[in-house]
């Protein structure tokens, strides 16, 4: 690349200078120059005409469009406010409403959901029940609505009822004690009176006692073969000798 | 471009909670930075994602624009241009390997760039405004390296002056001319060989 051209200019001040060549900046001498060069060298030429060709290329691009949605993403994702919330107008002055009904919208609020479920018949049908069973219960233990009424809530009507309760509960666990206190001395005198019982007799080892050794019991009786003659039924007259023999092998188990 | 006291009265307000301002200032500046995004990235999704997360790091940093350093517009396009870069350096890698002739259009069934183009049997210049051409330059615009792209869609596109450019690219105003010089020489070159190629 040649660096400096008859016109005095050098290449790389050709490139500093070509920007505002092609914005239209140059005038006068320097604009002189720098044509001069653009003529004269063979590689500042051509740089100067790719460099117009480009421009124009990307000049003719135009803006794309964002995506629709795009800044309610955006505020979403920063401020986490929806945009139309933002453009909403303010809310409208509203008649004034007095505390009573405040309390009244509150409370209807507040039990809408429990009476939706009381509602159901499911709810109903088991309510039902819980009823019918609590009434017989109550029939059952002699507990009658009668008897209710008249039970008095006052505080000293209470203390007095609290109180007798108490008496009774203790009089109740006092009298049983006496009873088996009464009970066991009368057991005790029986016991002295009565003479004394032989002590048991010793058992006898018997000879096939396995009750030691229940697991070679238990094998012996799974494996036992008993061979037995069983005699057929003859008539009257006929030897021991005479009997035809059959031989019977049973196989038993014991449990 | 902007009045530099009512911008800053804007993010005042914005810092103090004032959700209005906020999105005042998100739909003035969401198309400017979803087409830089657009035209550096090449997909229309990719510039849906880098343009919400340029507002979202902006809204964490609003606090520390001083209008004092520099205009508003030149804060948010260097916020923006940081995350691109970072955004080429995280998919880098995928790029490498993918064929070196294929489209960056956002559309899934794009055709190469050699096949867009044997389409148009016409000069360029007779179509340049069409919606084909476009797509063509689009795409050859992917080509370039990042340095000279930036440098290009910020001038040619976004018509930010070499002071800002070199403020919001951190070099000085002569580099910024020197690569907007070989960007744009770049991108007809690369669109002459391939017109040159369908000839």
């Amino acid at each position: 690349m040649p660096e400096q051209t008859s016109s005095g200019m050098q290449c790389h001040e050709f490139d500093g200078l070509l920007t505002d060549a092609l914005d239209g900046l140059l005038s006068g001498a320097k604009l002189d120059r720098f044509q001069a060069h653009f003529r004269a060298c063979p590689a500042c030429g051509p740089l100067f005409a790719e460099a117009e060709a480009g421009r124009n290329w990307l000049k003719g691009l135009t803006e794309v469009e964002p995506p629709a949605g795009l800044v309610e993403n955006i505020l979403a994702s920063t401020t986490g406010i929806a945009s139309d919330r933002l453009r909403a107008p303010a809310p409208s002055t509203q008649p004034r409403v007095s505390w009573l009904e405040k309390v009244q919208a509150w409370f209807s609020g507040a039990m809408q959901p429990i009476w939706g479920t009381v509602r159901q018949p499911r709810f109903a049908m088991s309510f039902g029940m819980a009823f019918f069973s609590l009434s017989v219960a109550l029939s059952v233990a002699g507990v009658k609505p009668s008897d209710l009424r008249q039970i008095s809530l006052r505080p000293a009507a209470l203390r007095h009822t609290y109180y007798s309760t108490q008496a009774r509960v203790v009089r109740y666990y006092e009298n049983i004690r006496f009873v088996y206190e009464v009970e066991s001395r009368v057991r005790g005198i029986k016991r002295n009176l009565t003479p004394a019982e032989p002590a048991p007799a010793k058992p006898k080892d018997r000879k096939n006692d396995t009750s030691k050794e229940p697991e070679q019991k238990q094998e012996r009786n799974y494996s036992q073969t008993e061979n037995q003659l069983i005699l057929a039924c003859a008539p009257l007259g006929l030897s021991v000798n005479d009997l035809p023999v059959v031989s019977v092998t049973t196989y038993r188990r014991f449990v | 471009m902007e009045d530099v006291q009512v911008v800053a009265m804007l993010v005042r307000r914005c810092i103090a909670g004032d959700a209005a301002a906020w999105e005042e200032i998100v739909q003035t500046y969401n198309r400017r930075i979803y087409n830089i995004c657009y035209r550096f990235a090449g997909s229309g999704d990719d510039a849906e994602d880098l343009t919400q997360e340029v507002f979202i790091k902006m809204y964490r940093t609003l606090p520390s624009y001083d209008h004092t350093k520099g205009a508003f517009v030149t804060w948010v396009t260097t916020i923006t241009r940081n995350l691109l870069v970072d955004h080429f350096r995280k998919t880098k890698q995928d790029r490498m390997t993918d064929s070196i002739d294929a489209g960056t259009s956002e559309h899934e069934d794009a055709q190469p760039l050699s096949e867009q183009i044997q389409d148009h049997s016409a000069p360029p210049d007779a179509h340049v405004r069409s919606r084909e051409v476009g797509e063509t330059v689009h795409a050859a615009l992917g080509k370039l390296s990042p340095e000279l792209r930036e440098a290009v869609i910020l001038r040619d596109l976004q018509d930010m002056d070499y002071r800002e450019i070199a403020t919001v690219l951190k070099v000085p105003e002569g580099t910024v001319k020197s690569r907007i010089n070989r960007g744009r020489a770049e991108l007809a070159r690369l669109l002459q060989r391939t017109y040159r190629q369908v000839m």
